[in-house]
């Protein structure tokens, strides 16, 4: 089952790429219909995950490289846990909207789905590895087709961006990539579910462990991305189309949180309690100047991209304390940041579209053309803020319970950033949509195609769903979370 | 009790209803019906909400009937995370009981009044839907039995005003406002979010009454209950308007009247009173510093709001002041254990002060202005409005036997006991309050009319002579004149002080209130003082007000300037310091040197690669020279390490 959700995207890749060059516009049909499919076996998956079962699910497994008695194995494995399920979904519905809001796409329309759609199996594979080495093939794989997407695709200075990316993510990786050798080596397999157990890890290696942590957290945090290393970010969003922004906030940077969770708590757990001051510092410290940033933002795309490094610093605080209800909580801003930045790059994306200007200062009085927007964008923001019944809070109140208590200075610093957040957001809100209308906008129209509607439709559900009822995630989550916290405590 | 022991389902109704009616006109806002219309709107939420006033009485008689004891309505699980387990569940005792009686009568009489004020707005059915989710909120607030459930309602009241203030949000001015208010609070809310997050991770509880009790039994420690109950505090102090946080209040004003009366009435401020009241024997257990903040905070705002009531000339943002002041008051009664005081004078003030709010949307649909200087002479116009604004300015200023005087009179009695200098700061108030409301009166209703009209005005129409207001806008000033004159009746025999202090364990009760004669004539004196000083000033003009202005020196053009605590808070603070100063810092830290590093970095590895693309250019001279020069580095390593590296 897994295999086949994988590689569907993949699939639709290559048929996308064999229709004739005459029947372009035929791409985005292909790519809708194979991200719905995916993002209904994101769904399936999802609900037929059964959160009383620990351990992973639907695992498919075989060996890929048998290295005898080198200990050089390396398996292709996939499976789910309660972390990865949320994540899987996730991936399947910010997708699916990223093909949505492509629909207007007319340059090269093939090329530009085959590679979102291939990095949709590859932001997958990341999820779904149970296996070092895997995992880093996918990891990379992902830089492939944001490279393409960003350079070709996007505005202002792509190229530049793209390459910024690209040589982020390469430079973290390749530490990412030393530490996974070290810690195969030293244990004898790339088994994530065996290197984290007690048994099955490493107790010492030929460079102190220690290190390894920071090899590995180091492509993590700058995936996240943590303050100093955010710098990246808000030039991939500004300059990437408006897909890939909801890719690379809703989905893209959740691959630096999971890596945390799945990888690096998990198998060193000692070093992880050594430093978890450390990650509360940075976290609280990407929060504020996270925020403190995004206020002072004058373009819109830019203003959302800058509030993400504020709120995936959540994240990181969430891990920081190594509690079960912490890193319960950092699991859910993974997913609501997702779906509520995801929300917000596409409202924007879509004002974009018909104001061609970014800058908050050109616009005024939009509430008064776009009202279906507006409305839309007022609740994203509403969400991101923190308010509660959407699911913002519901993620940001669990990731405080779950820290105040080993890092109460940190937590305090983090919880400010909650009043910043309702600045940024309400004054963009002022500026943008409220006032008398400007005669400059008479001609707008408001969201009126099917796609826009579905697009951003499959995002509030998500948002008022799990901000009124959150168990629809917690249960989940809880089972996911469960065996790390105990790993983390075990020794402690 | 009159009817058998509330259902859980009837309490439950009283919150759902409303949310219904939001639920529902927000859903069906887009389609013709409701556009433009108060029509089906208006009836929705009218409906809605006279079931939940229906429900309320039910449940204000059962609350009633159990001697105002907490009636056992088991919570349910919400939602559950490891040992975080978030209940929701219906509270229901005297306090509360009280409070949804209020809440929904009030609601309900704004409402009808908003039928006839907002008929032909473009945007009836957002008000109307807004108003649903604000009387819900609120009323959800106070049923809460769980913190967290209690939070979250605070926090859509806060977005329920938020939309209302920001009503006409092509005024530049209400959008401001609306996002003022909703900052301002958030500060408060900050350590409010905190205070629940501290108690939970200390003690394990969100339940309300589980925390009192655990505070009371000295199971929580002084230094976590200060962290609480200042972050409770904090919390209050936004949303109630307490200094330093009360900025966002005049500037409400921007939203429609009738929402004004809400917020000032029944919603939104008095959510702090309510909070400090709710955990009032936690704020007990605390140290003793921390009531004695509390009444010093009230006593100050008290003051302070009032002197700011005394030079505005829109009659919108007296009764604003009026608010803070007087809310002000509550929180100082509650800082001298005044806790029945507190809450009876939130019940009387309820009362006269939406009337009052009603009274001044009715002269503003007669004259098109709020501004007091283009009013005048409309008592002959409009008597149905003056005589009951002056019915709840006599309450509010504390005239025997109105309802205002009562409560006053119980708030001054606890001071008096309990903190002399905030007696004398208490009386004063009063004595400025009579001053200001007088004052308003003669400045709107005696006099010429001075032709009304202006920017303000919040309706389209022209006006020509001023009229009476339609008959939806009239009843509910008469129908609320009534528990203005009356509502200080209820504590007569005590019978008030039994049902509210059910809410609290048994040792912090103190029974039926005390008259003191004392009080009482200082209370009147001060009453009559301040209504015989407006009438000299501006109604016989002896000493004139531009005498008195003159005797005073600078000090007028001080307060006018609300003593530039505005400046201080939106100029200095945020314009200079953080806009201008913290942000712009950030922003070239990040630009100039954190991303500066980065560029350079990757520039100095191209230039790198630039230079080693130089050296391997198949030269061999270049070659055997690096190689030699690597052969010399090498043997000095050595040297200096010692030869032990070689032999390994």
């Amino acid at each position: 089952m897994l295999t086949v959700f994988l590689l569907l995207p993949l699939v639709g890749a290559l048929t996308v790429l064999t229709l004739p060059r005459d029947n372009e516009g035929n791409a985005r049909w292909v790519a809708l219909f194979y991200s719905v499919l995916t993002f209904i076996m994101s769904v399936a998956i999802f609900i037929r995950f059964d959160p009383d079962n620990p351990g992973y699910q639907f695992v498919d497994r075989f060996e890929w490289i048998q290295g005898g008695d080198t200990g050089f194995t390396v398996q292709y494995a996939l499976g789910v846990d309660g972390l990865s399920a949320p994540l899987v979904l996730l991936t399947g519905l910010l997708s699916l909207a990223a093909v949505l809001v492509s629909w207007n796409i007319d340059l090269r329309p093939k090329q530009y789905f085959a590679w979102l759609l291939v990095l949709e199996t590859a932001v997958a594979g990341v999820f779904l590895s149970l296996d070092l080495i895997q995992f880093f093939f996918f990891w990379e794989l992902e830089l492939l087709p944001m490279y393409m997407l960003i350079s070709i695709w996007g505005s202002g200075r792509p190229r530049y961006s793209a390459m910024k990316f690209l040589l982020f993510t390469m430079g973290g990786s390749a530490f990412m990539l030393v530490g996974f050798l070290v810690l195969g080596l030293s244990a004898g397999t790339f088994d994530i579910a065996v290197l984290a157990t007690e048994a099955g890890r490493p107790l010492d290696a030929v460079i102190p462990l220690s290190v390894v942590f920071w090899l590995v957290m180091a492509a993590f945090l700058v995936k996240l991305p943590v303050i100093p290393v955010h710098t990246w970010l808000p030039d991939a969003h500004t300059d990437a189309p408006t897909a890939v922004s909801v890719m690379l906030a809703g989905v893209l940077l959740k691959m630096g949180g999971y890596g945390i969770l799945r990888i690096a708590l998990p198998i060193m757990p000692d070093q992880a309690r050594d430093f978890g001051v450390v990650l509360a510092i940075i976290a609280a410290a990407s929060v504020i100047w996270g925020a403190i940033l995004t206020l002072q933002q004058r373009d819109l795309k830019r203003l959302v991209a800058y509030s993400s490094v504020s709120h995936m610093g959540y994240v990181l605080l969430g891990v920081s304390a190594l509690g079960a209800v912490g890193l319960s909580g950092a699991a859910l801003q993974m997913f609501t940041h997702g779906t509520i930045t995801g929300l917000l790059f596409i409202v924007v994306g879509l004002i974009y579209d018909r104001t061609h200007t970014r800058q908050i200062s050109d616009m005024s009085g939009l509430l008064h053309r776009m009202p279906v927007l507006g409305v839309v964008m007022i609740i994203a923001g509403l969400a991101s803020l923190g308010l509660p019944a959407l699911s913002g809070f519901v993620a940001e109140f669990t990731v405080f319970a779950g820290t105040i208590q080993a890092h109460p200075a940190a937590t305090i610093i983090a919880v400010f950033g909650v009043v910043l957040a309702a600045g940024y957001i309400l004054w963009a809100v002022q500026r943008v949509f409220t006032g008398p209308p400007d005669e400059r906008w008479t001609g707008l129209t408001d969201a009126r195609e099917w796609w826009e509607y579905t697009a951003m439709a499959s995002m509030l559900i998500f948002i008022v769903g799990v901000g009124v009822y959150p168990r629809l995630l917690t249960d989940v989550i809880e089972s996911g979370v469960e065996p790390i916290a105990l790993l983390v405590q075990a020794v402690a | 009790m009159i009817l058998g022991t509330v259902p859980e389902a009837v309490v439950w109704a009283i919150y759902l209803a409303p949310v219904a009616s939001f639920v529902v006109i927000a859903a069906l806002s887009r389609t013709a019906r409701f556009q433009g219309t108060s029509e089906y709107a208006g009836r929705i939420t009218i409906a809605a909400i006279g079931i939940a006033w229906l429900a309320s009485l039910w449940a204000l008689d059962s609350a009633i009937g159990n001697d105002g004891e907490s009636l056992a309505f088991a919570p349910h699980t919400w939602a559950t995370l490891f040992d975080l387990n978030v209940t929701v569940g219906v509270h229901l005792d005297g306090l509360s009981g009280i409070m949804v009686f209020v809440v929904t009568s009030v609601s309900l009489l704004v409402q009808i009044y908003s039928v006839g004020y907002m008929e032909g707005d473009r945007g009836v059915s957002r008000y109307f839907a807004s108003m649903s989710l604000f009387t819900a909120a609120m009323l959800g607030l106070v049923l809460s039995s769980s913190l967290l459930q209690l939070f979250v309602h605070w926090e859509l009241v806060g977005l329920a005003s938020y939309l209302l203030i920001g009503f006409w949000f092509d005024r530049p001015p209400a959008a401001a406002a609306a996002k003022k208010a909703f900052i301002v609070t958030r500060f408060g809310d900050f350590a409010f979010l905190l205070a629940v997050v501290l108690i939970w991770s200390k003690t394990g509880l969100l339940d309300i009454a589980a925390i009192n009790d655990l505070a009371v039994a000295g199971g929580i420690g002084a230094a976590v209950l200060t962290g609480f109950t200042l972050g409770l505090f904090s919390g209050a102090i936004g949303k109630s308007a307490q200094f330093p946080l009360h900025i966002w209040l005049p500037d409400a004003m921007e939203g429609p009247t009738p929402v004004s009366a809400l917020i000032h009435a029944a919603t939104m401020v008095v959510a702090g009173v309510y909070l400090i009241a709710r955990f009032f024997p936690s704020f007990e257990a605390a140290p003793a510093q921390i009531l004695d903040l509390v009444a010093y905070t009230g006593g100050f705002t008290a003051l302070l709001a009032a002197s700011l009531g005394i030079v505005q000339t829109d009659i919108k943002r007296v009764l604003a002041y009026s608010t803070i002041s007087q809310i002000g008051y509550m929180v100082m009664a509650l800082g001298v254990f005044g806790f029945v005081a507190a809450i009876f004078h939130l019940f009387t003030h309820a009362f006269f002060k939406a009337l009052l709010f009603l009274g001044a949307g009715s002269v503003n649909h007669a004259t098109g202005t709020f501004d007091m200087r283009r009013m005048g002479g409309l008592r002959g116009y409009m008597p149905i409005t003056y005589w009951t604004f002056v019915i709840a300015s006599l309450s509010l200023a504390g005239v025997f036997p109105l309802a205002g005087f009562w409560s006053k009179d119980e708030i001054l009695l606890d001071a008096w006991k309990y903190e002399k200098p905030l007696f004398v700061v208490g009386a004063l108030v009063a004595g400025m309050t009579a001053l200001y409301m007088f004052r308003a009166i003669f400045m709107t209703f005696w006099g010429e009319y001075q032709g009304g009209e202006g920017s303000d005005d919040e309706h389209a129409e022209v006006h020509g002579e001023p009229h009476e207001s339609p008959r939806s806008m009239a009843l509910p000033l008469l129908i609320l004149a009534v528990p203005a004159v009356i509502a200080g009746f209820f504590n007569l025999g005590g019978g008030f002080s039994h049902l509210v202090e059910g809410a609290l364990p048994d040792e912090l009760r103190h029974g039926p209130p005390d008259i003191y004669g004392g009080i009482v004539a200082v209370s009147l004196v001060m009453a009559f003082g301040g209504i015989g000083a407006a009438a000299a000033i501006y109604h016989a003009g002896r000493p004139s007000a531009a005498d008195v202005r003159a005797k005073l020196g600078p000090l007028p053009r001080v307060v006018e300037a609300k003593y530039y605590l505005d400046f201080i808070a939106e100029t200095l603070i945020v314009r200079w310091i953080l806009n201008g100063v913290i942000q712009r810092a950030a922003q070239l830290v990040d630009t100039y040197i954190i991303d500066f590093a980065v560029d350079q970095f990757a520039e100095s590895v191209r230039r790198a690669g630039d230079a080693m693309r130089r050296v391997e250019a198949g030269y061999v001279q270049g070659y055997t020279s690096l190689f030699l020069a690597g052969v010399v580095i090498a043997v000095v390593v050595i040297a200096v390490l010692g030869t032990g590296v070689l032999e390994r």
